[in-house]
């Protein structure tokens, strides 16, 4: 880059700024022209897109330290950005400076002795796992981007996956974090080698979706690698007998590394795409359920799990009779939201936790949603712990139906907080879900939280305008606000 | 044995009655906030005799917030009132062939608001971590007065900033816990206890154990050594051991057995080991507990055994978390602190040291430093004023 690039986004273009953070990244590591940005407009959820004012990608600690310390300097916000996978929009930078941390890709170490690894934000999930394997050991919350997901954004996220049904989600993964705050301070939360004495700011800081800071390196606990797996495809004629599986798993005690379900909707699309999975095109359900751990008894379990799905009335319970064949049955769901391309220009991939009991009454409501305001609905989710993702395929470009898709949105998520459920379970609230956070906790509540993240970040500086409405974040000890509730969406 | 409170407590109750729901207690801390006072957090009163230098001028009892307000059976959760004593919780889940896998030191007496305030944990945590990974949500009274509710009752839950983890181990500091919801889980079809007697010296011994527990598939419930005397105690006559609990089917757990046995000379112990082991040590032990990677805690447990021993105390350690716990039985008066004292400037580790109980002329000049400048702004954010249990955490929390 030799001529100095127009300015491109007017006022909050800052060429000044530009060129410090050139002289601390170098200068093709700084994008400034609209062009070079289009590439950062959205994140992992479509439908969404948000112009960064400039873009900057430090490649090491130092770098990174440097960069958090300029912008603290210069009283600039920001929006940390792993791989940009993110479902909820809370990596999309409006008008604001992008800070990429995908560059930081060092695995500082690994202890196999002590099964734990050290590693900086921008190690993809997959990629650490794989350097474990050696040990017999792997990072074990797997999101289904795990291939292109960086830790550091899982920790922003607290990242699950399908295995986080046994397992663990990021949160009881990581031991400790090397943070770096807006203002340029650096922390340690938790403690690597022992306890943690105190409050528990690394519990804080993990799910906080680049609000609090940036780790600079993660500490995390690896798991030994299962010595056997049961891979099971159960099918059923009803989305109900399916669910009634699912309850009658759970309640036996066993737990499964992961038990997803899917829908019609999804099998077909599925099994139309390149990731195709020998799933029954026919099927009103699937459910793929994985037992492992020591060989040892876990025959017994997953002969008890098959009998509880014929118990439920599936027509079909297979087991996967070799690694390709297992590698084959989890390709067809960790894709399945890419194969849900085919069925339409856009997708909004949804995200809600309701109680494993209330599952057959909130799907046949979701149904129900769907069919009301003549839109579909694909569901793939985590069943085993009530996490439920209802994708809707729409085209944007037509704002009829874009519409019939905002108001069915609306009433699934009302349906989930009805049920006594949560409005996310891994995605996170990004600028998605602030809507919602109203209805879900109480002003209180949200002021308290508004005021836990002016602790780590008094400017709100570091991802603004995210996770909790910014009308929410009165003075904490003031009198009460007296701000207006927005009036919940009605359709 | 039950810990029960010694002495007179320096506090008193104030003269009103004992608030029976969160407003209630929201109430009385805004009255001791705007009268500029303070107030000691009770329930059961188990930890008052922990040393910890509470100055509160009053009492704020939550005695009255018991019971279960929640139990979905089929989730594998349960929503119940702070004070509600760990015994009731395990009877009520029990019924449904569920249990609370916290089982933290202490007597059953004690209160699940308790456990998570202190963040208490027991031999289970090997296998189902400490309360912060049990917890999912919580109601808690800041200590501006206000109620929050922090996280949820599902299982999986990411909606806006982590306030859960935050009250999990604060000591009521940042806001006085009403109520939880708590995951569940299944209790084990085969629950059967091992003791492995440790052979070939006590660190080596502890060296091949956690070697086993990190490569073996057959993950225990617990894993925890024992040193001698503690043994002993347990009526287990053997010198040093390994405790195993081993939990699962009739299959895995026949094959861990096995496997188990590669260690040394293995006896089955009664389950109820389990329960003696957390109530053994008498009223106004000390208690220390040191922190290390599991690779090397065989040399800390082995250092910290000989110091304790000889000093008519024990030691137990949670390999899986690298946590050797200390426990020195101790008397009163000055010369019996001094002691205690040298006993404690003894205790090193490389990961941590935690002071859990000490004589409590000791504990300002014992305890370390629980927090740093975020967490100072962390205290101040949520009780400004210094209300709920001032002095209970070390500075600059106090």
């Amino acid at each position: 880059m030799t001529a100095r690039p127009v300015p491109a986004l007017g006022g909050s273009h800052d060429e000044g700024l530009a060129r410090a953070l050139a002289a601390i990244v170098g200068q093709r590591r700084v994008l400034e022209r609209a062009g070079e940005l289009r590439a950062y407009e959205s994140d992992g959820l479509p439908g969404y897109q948000k112009r960064p004012s400039l873009a900057v990608f430090p490649g090491t600690r130092e770098e990174t330290i440097a960069v958090v310390r300029l912008l603290a300097e210069r009283n600039v916000r920001f929006v940390p950005r792993g791989a940009g996978t993110g479902l909820s929009g809370g990596a999309l930078a409006d008008d604001v400076v992008l800070l990429g941390l995908h560059r930081l890709t060092r695995i500082i170490s690994i202890d196999g002795d002590n099964a734990r690894a050290v590693v900086e934000p921008g190690v993809v999930n997959a990629t650490l796992s794989r350097a474990a394997a050696p040990y017999g050991l792997q990072y074990a919350p797997d999101p289904s981007s795990q291939t292109a997901c960086t830790i550091g954004g899982n920790v922003a996220e607290n990242a699950g996956g399908p295995h986080c049904l046994k397992y663990g989600v990021t949160l009881n993964h990581v031991l400790a974090v090397t943070a770096i705050l807006p203002s340029g301070e650096i922390v340690e939360l938790g403690n690597a080698a022992g306890e943690a004495e105190g409050y528990d700011l690394l519990g804080a800081f993990i799910g906080s979706e680049g609000c609090f800071g940036i780790a600079l390196d993660v500490t995390v606990r690896l798991v030994r690698t299962p010595q056997a797996v049961h891979t099971l495809l159960a099918d059923f004629s009803s989305v109900n007998a399916a669910a009634e599986a699912v309850s009658a798993i759970i309640a036996s005690g066993i737990v499964p590394a992961a038990l997803e379900m899917m829908d019609a909707a999804t099998i077909q699309a599925v099994e139309a795409s390149i990731y195709a999975a020998g799933y029954p095109t026919d099927a009103a359900a699937i459910l793929l359920i994985e037992i492992d751990g020591a060989a040892a008894g876990l025959g017994e379990d997953a002969a008890r799990v098959a009998r509880f799905c014929t118990e439920a009335g599936a027509r079909a319970v297979r087991a996967a009779t070799d690694p390709a064949d297992r590698a084959r049955l989890w390709q067809g769901r960790k894709k399945a939201f890419g194969a849900m391309g085919r069925l339409a220009p856009h997708l909004v991939i949804q995200d809600a936790v309701v109680p494993r009991t209330r599952l057959p009454q909130v799907l046949a409501e979701i149904a129900s949603i769907g069919r009301k305001h003549g839109v579909q609905v694909c569901n793939v989710f985590h069943a085993g712990d009530g996490n439920l993702h209802p994708n809707l395929p729409y085209d944007a470009s037509d704002p009829e139906q874009s519409e019939h898709v905002h108001h069915a949105m609306k009433e699934i998520m009302e349906a989930c907080i009805a049920a006594g459920g949560t409005i996310t379970g891994e995605h996170g609230i990004g600028l998605d879900k602030i809507p919602y956070m109203d209805r879900l906790f109480s002003d209180e509540t949200l002021a308290a939280m508004c005021a836990l993240r002016s602790v780590f970040d008094p400017d709100q500086r570091s991802n603004p305008g995210k996770v909790v409405p910014i009308h929410s974040c009165r003075e904490w000890h003031g009198a009460p606000s007296a701000r207006q509730r927005p009036a919940w969406p009605t359709t | 044995m039950a810990r029960r409170t010694i002495g007179t407590p320096a506090t008193r109750v104030a003269d009103d009655v004992i608030p029976d729901s969160a407003e209630g207690v929201a109430e009385r801390v805004r009255d001791a906030r705007g009268s500029r006072t303070s107030l000691r957090i009770v329930a059961a009163g188990q930890w008052l005799d922990a040393g910890r230098p509470c100055r509160a001028a009053n009492e704020l009892s939550l005695a009255a917030l018991r019971g279960v307000t929640e139990y979905e059976r089929g989730d594998f959760t349960i929503t119940v009132r702070a004070a509600t004593p760990l015994a009731e919780i395990d009877a009520v889940t029990a019924r449904e062939g569920q249990w609370l896998a916290l089982q933290p030191f202490g007597s059953a007496d004690g209160t699940i608001g308790a456990t998570i305030a202190t963040a208490s944990w027991g031999p289970l945590a090997s296998a189902y971590g400490t309360p912060r990974d049990q917890l999912l949500g919580c109601e808690v009274v800041t200590g501006v007065g206000e109620i929050v509710h922090a996280g949820g009752r599902v299982v999986k839950n990411v909606a806006g900033f982590d306030l859960t983890r935050l009250m999990t181990g604060a000591w009521g500091t940042l806001g006085a816990i009403t109520e939880v919801t708590m995951r569940l889980r299944a209790r084990p079809e085969v629950d059967r206890t091992l003791a492995v007697v440790a052979e070939g010296g006590a660190e080596a011994f502890c060296s091949a154990a956690w070697q086993w527990l990190r490569a073996s598939p057959l993950t225990p419930l617990a894993a925890e050594l024992c040193s001698a005397t503690l043994a002993s105690r347990l009526g287990l006559e053997r010198g040093a051991l390994l405790l195993v609990r081993l939990g699962g089917n009739e299959a895995f757990v026949r094959a861990a057995e096995q496997s188990v046995a590669s260690l040394g000379t293995t006896v089955e112990v009664d389950a109820d080991v389990w329960a003696r082991l957390r109530t053994l040590e008498p009223i106004g032990s000390t208690v220390i507990r040191l922190g290390a990677l599991p690779s090397e805690l065989g040399a800390v447990w082995s250092g910290a055994s000989s110091v304790v021993e000889r000093a008519g105390g024990w030691t137990h350690g949670t390999l899986e978390r690298g946590v050797v716990r200390c426990v020195v039985p101790a008397g009163d008066g000055a010369e019996e602190h001094e002691r205690i004292r040298g006993i404690i400037e003894q205790l090193h580790a490389p990961g941590s040291r935690v002071v859990e109980r000490v004589p409590a002329p000791l504990w300002d000049s014992i305890a370390a430093p629980a927090g740093d400048r975020l967490s100072s702004a962390v205290r101040r954010t949520f009780d400004p004023d210094g209300v709920l249990n001032p002095g209970i955490m070390a500075p600059p929390l106090s």
